[in-house]
């Protein structure tokens, strides 16, 4: 149970942190600050930059 | 691409703000103006050229009928057979008479040239939504402004989510004011599905491209079981990300739009599964095609008949293409085993199941869905070749 638990905990911070929630899982203590949300936005566009151009079409749109 | 394409974003970008700052009559029109845009713009680059760009004829003839619908109307049915012949004859013509004139040798009304007009799968079912609930007295008229704006809404046009009008309609005059969360939890969504796309979906193109005839027959059993788990998670990673980068946009105007994705792969059984992936296409499945042959209504047997009737809509909806029918029977003979399992064994409330059931029955329902996939990939003759070698060797 504290398994299942611990997993639903980590779903909803998964969640939270892609944008899907707008509010974290209980006790998360994440600073609410625009800098934080900045920081993590920094770390996705060098993603993003890193791997873009591989110029594959989206498999859902035939469409 | 579209999604990944930076004109998509100097669309995006200054429309949501546009539509924010106008006053409420003003906003469907934007809408309608970006959605047009996007239409013929994209239409003339990636899809079916000017012949393409054109078919945004198809949303006048809507906007049209549309306005003749009123409960019990035949115009409504007379819009939902227009839906359907537009898109059974854009996407269904060369399949049906090649599979009519397959005895004779020669497709002699095949249409050469044939292009898909832009999100056809998806506009044509939010047609259908509306001329259906509009028969039934579900859904409110609206204004011509909220309907063309529901229609034309861009950041779902291509692949959805699917939308229902009784919850867009009032949204769009009306949207959310919370700007910093909208923006905040918008930008986060299409970051994360960008980065989804490219680090996840895309990098495993190179694993998934061995699923060809060739490559399956000179794979180990290894490599097939490792290629076709990383298809099961491409195709999650791609079309999830496509999803994330919809609602996120959605959010941008302060408008929330159906999610599609919840954890499909985490769930323990078939009919879960598909509760959680491509939510809005399920949805509208069960309201327009389960509901109407008879659901769960009538014997037994009348209800396993239509789930098998539905996956196979389904599957044929995914593609023209026998594999997709193929995969769509897979998906509705897996939907009739879980439930007469559960007519079986039906759950009972006062046992809480173990973990290592609920281990076991996430294997299986993981396994069947990710064997699925082969018939999604590939075509059926090189599916079954991909079956035969993984099971004789």
């Amino acid at each position: 149970m504290m398994l299942m638990n611990r997993l639903a905990w980590i779903k909803s911070l998964a969640d939270y942190l892609g944008g899907a929630e707008d509010l974290p899982p209980a006790g998360l203590s994440l600073p609410a600050s625009s800098s934080w949300w900045g920081l993590w936005w920094g770390a996705l566009t060098i993603v993003i930059v890193l791997f873009c151009g591989q110029a594959s079409k989206f498999i859902y749109i035939d469409f | 691409m579209i999604f990944t394409t930076s004109a998509y974003y100097i669309l995006l970008i200054p429309t949501a703000i546009l539509f924010r700052i106008v006053g409420p009559q003003v906003r469907p029109w934007i809408c309608v103006a970006s959605g047009a845009l996007f239409f013929i713009y994209f239409s003339v680059t990636e899809v079916g050229g000017w012949l393409g760009a054109a078919c945004i004829l198809i949303f006048l003839w809507e906007a049209v009928i549309s306005r003749l619908y009123s409960p019990r109307s035949a115009w409504c049915l007379v819009g939902v057979a227009a839906s359907l012949c537009i898109l059974g004859i854009f996407k269904y013509w060369n399949f049906t008479t090649g599979l009519l004139s397959a005895p004779f040798g020669r497709n002699s009304l095949v249409w050469r040239g044939a292009f898909l007009p832009l999100g056809v799968s998806f506009f044509t079912f939010e047609f259908i939504h509306y001329a259906v609930d509009r028969y039934y007295g579900r859904v409110e008229r609206g204004t011509l402004g909220q309907y063309l704006a529901f229609i034309f809404f861009f950041p779902t046009l291509v692949a959805g989510p699917i939308k229902r009008f009784q919850y867009f309609g009032p949204g769009v005059e009306q949207p959310s004011t919370d700007w910093p969360a909208d923006w905040n939890r918008g930008i986060t969504r299409i970051l994360v599905g960008l980065a989804k796309k490219f680090a996840v979906a895309d990098l495993l193109t190179s694993v998934t491209d061995h699923l060809n005839r060739a490559d399956i027959a000179a794979a180990s059993r290894g490599a097939l079981i490792v290629w076709i788990l990383a298809y099961a998670c491409k195709i999650y990673f791609d079309f999830s990300a496509y999803s994330d980068i919809a609602i996120g946009s959605a959010r941008l105007f302060g408008i929330r739009i159906p999610e599609n994705f919840d954890w499909p792969y985490a769930r323990t059984n078939i009919t879960e599964f598909w509760r959680r992936w491509h939510r809005s296409l399920w949805r509208w499945l069960v309201d327009y095609v389960f509901v109407p042959l008879g659901g769960s209504r009538g014997s037994r047997l009348s209800v396993y008949v239509n789930l098998l009737s539905v996956m196979l809509i389904s599957g044929l909806w995914h593609g023209a293409g026998l594999n997709f029918i193929a995969w769509g029977a897979w998906h509705g003979s897996l939907l009739v085993i879980h439930r007469l399992w559960t007519d079986w064994r039906p759950l009972r409330e006062d046992r809480t199941p173990t973990f290592v059931g609920l281990a076991a029955s996430w294997g299986v329902t993981f396994a069947a869905v990710t064997l699925g996939w082969a018939l999604f990939a590939m075509d059926l003759p090189t599916a079954l070749f991909y079956y035969r070698r993984l099971i004789l060797g």
